[in-house]
């Protein structure tokens, strides 16, 4: 498999006395579906913004299939990496389907259009959502977990060998952050898409997630497979929680004790 | 599933508006404090005695219906451009000052008694003109400096300029004598008079074209509906976009008030009355306004030439009164299709 994000000594401050990232270096494979993890403030979605070129970087450098991020203009970016945003609804009532078409916009003939192809590929992607059923409802009038799949159906729909995601799941009840990482693992697993996400649901991450970047205070992060990064000491040193771990299987499951927790000593010693 | 717009389907409804609106402009012309009769005016001029029908339909109804619709377009247009940008529903094409720019440069030319005219133009219109593209171009240059693009950095510029040059207007108001301070009056109201064919050539090249333009950049706008982040990763080039359709919406907006005044309504019911009923996609929301605003305006010029003549009412005042109450029931009528609403 070929790296297809490449990031080298990245740095970045939104001003130039303060840094939020610094050096920072990482490779990200072709196909594989990659969590980013850390507390509030770390610069999760600043890396995120910078990896979709909506940031620029103060030193370092990012490829994306082994082309300088910088070479690319928007059209031909786009055509590689596909963004979801937490979620934002414009004023005007643009339906399901006007929506998910609008990632063809770079495409569109002279005159303003779709093609067939077009109308394939958005077709194809909200299938793929399990969207089609509402396609011709306004987004306005949708669930957060409808809507959110729109955006993901958006995004499948650039056709992009990449997918960002910046907190797919908040906001999203129980059945519903399930269905969103069910279907990421689908574009995943069908399509061969590299799925980069940020996530703050460490259980969901370790099920789904091939590997993880975890980004602490002052940009000590550690990347590598889902397993070696989660371990409870990891956690407790960048969160600063302890968590109860539960295995299953091969699944790992991680409890956050707070201090109120009942036996919180006991369960501590005995089981860590 | 609903159906998508497609080329054919904007065709049709392009050209079917187009014939509403030709019908319109006839049987308008034909409307007056002198009534006249089409089967006269297709007697041309007259050979021997001069054909009044004729004269009337050439000389005064027709260039100024033309006029109309040409104002009408323009601000429609650009009130659908200005409320994508700026993403806000109560956008309107003079938002960004363009009303304030132009009527303080009407009022400059009026204190000053100039009487020259550039094409037929009086100062009045050529002051008005540079006003307005002077403040649109003065909030741009203050928004840019409060961000990169920040749209509540430019609204606040935009509100913040007119309150002052509103300001300065009532401030040269009470210094003018009154019969300026009437000129002026009527002139801020907003007015349709005769203009002669070279004016109305060069506005309709302008006004044409400028919709033309905004038509390809339409897509794009249709992007930006859900934030610059958001379109910037779809793959359109934003900078350039939101600068293309700002000169082109102020450009065209600097056309319209430089020829008929500051006419109020049209630029901001139009769009969302196009919007309630056909949706949000630009590509048929610009021409679809375009002619829903022309047709409006071919109207209530009509009516503000008809109802106290011979005297007239500045149509400024008609667009607001049939305009309002109009837009109130298509609101009820089609509120549930639209989500800002929700």
């Amino acid at each position: 498999m070929s790296v297809i994000i490449d990031v080298k000594n990245l740095s970045f401050g939104y001003t130039p006395q303060k840094t939020i990232l610094k050096d920072i270096s990482f490779e990200i494979k072709e196909g594989t579906f990659v969590g980013i993890a850390g507390p509030n403030g770390v610069g999760k979605s600043t890396l995120l913004n910078l990896l979709c070129g909506a940031l620029k970087p103060k030193s370092g450098t990012i490829k994306i299939d082994a082309i300088p991020i910088e070479s690319y203009n928007w059209k031909t970016l786009a055509g590689k990496v596909a963004v979801v945003r937490q979620e934002f609804v414009p004023v005007f009532g643009f339906s399901v389907i006007e929506t998910v078409l609008m990632a063809r916009t770079p495409y569109f003939g002279t005159f303003g259009f779709e093609n067939k192809r077009d109308k394939q590929i958005v077709n194809e992607a909200l299938e793929a959502t399990d969207t089609a059923q509402f396609a011709s409802r306004g987004l306005g009038s949708l669930s957060g977990g409808e809507r959110q799949r729109v955006f993901i159906a958006r995004a499948l729909a650039a056709n992009s060998p990449v997918l960002l995601l910046d907190e797919p799941t908040s906001f999203l009840d129980l059945k519903h952050q399930v269905g969103i990482y069910d279907l990421l693992k689908n574009a995943q697993l069908e399509k061969g898409k590299t799925i980069v996400a940020i996530t703050h649901d460490i259980n969901m991450a370790s099920q789904y997630c091939d590997e993880i970047l975890l980004l602490g205070a002052n940009s000590n992060y550690q990347i590598g497979q889902t397993k070696d990064v989660f371990s409870p000491e990891q956690i407790e040193k960048v969160f600063g929680v302890r968590t109860f771990v539960v295995s299953l299987g091969r699944e790992k499951f991680f409890i956050p004790l707070g201090k109120f927790a009942k036996d919180r000593g006991q369960i501590t010693d005995k089981h860590i | 599933m609903k159906e998508l717009l497609t080329p054919k389907k904007l065709i049709f409804r392009v050209v079917s508006g187009l014939l509403v609106l030709l019908a319109v402009m006839l049987v308008c012309s034909l409307i007056g404090a002198e009534s006249i009769s089409l089967k006269a005016v297709f007697n041309g001029p007259g050979t021997q005695a001069a054909n009044p029908d004729y004269q009337i339909f050439v000389e005064f109804r027709l260039p100024r219906i033309i006029l109309a619709c040409l104002v009408g377009a323009a601000l429609a247009c650009s009130g659908v451009v200005f409320q994508a940008l700026l993403r806000n529903p109560l956008a309107d094409p003079y938002i960004l000052g363009i009303s304030s720019g132009a009527g303080l440069g009407a009022i400059i030319a009026v204190i000053c008694g100039f009487n020259w005219t550039v094409w037929g133009r009086s100062p009045i219109a050529v002051f008005a003109f540079a006003g307005a593209l002077g403040t649109v171009w003065l909030v741009w240059f203050i928004g840019r400096m409060a961000g990169r693009f920040h749209v509540t950095g430019l609204l606040l510029a935009g509100v913040v300029v007119n309150a002052f040059f509103s300001a300065v207007i009532m401030f040269l108001t009470s210094i003018a004598k009154s019969q300026q301070v009437y000129s002026t009056i009527f002139w801020l109201m907003g007015n349709m008079t005769e203009e002669d064919f070279l004016v109305l050539w060069i506005g309709s090249s302008c006004v044409i074209g400028g919709i033309i333009a905004l038509f390809y950049i339409s897509p794009q706008l249709n992007a930006l509906s859900f934030g610059e982040e958001e379109a910037r990763s779809m793959g359109v080039n934003i900078a350039g976009t939101q600068i293309i359709a700002f000169a082109i919406a102020a450009a065209i907006t600097a056309v319209a008030v430089s020829l008929s005044g500051l006419i109020g309504f049209v630029g901001l019911l139009v769009p969302h009355a196009v919007r309630l009923v056909f949706g949000p996609d630009h590509r048929q929301l610009l021409p679809l306004s375009g002619i829903v605003g022309a047709i409006f305006l071919v109207i209530a010029d009509t009516v503000a030439r008809i109802i106290i003549a011979p005297a007239q009412l500045p149509v400024g005042v008609v667009t607001a009164i049939l305009g309002g109450p109009f837009f109130l029931v298509l609101l009820v009528k089609y509120s549930r299709k639209v989500s800002w609403l929700k």
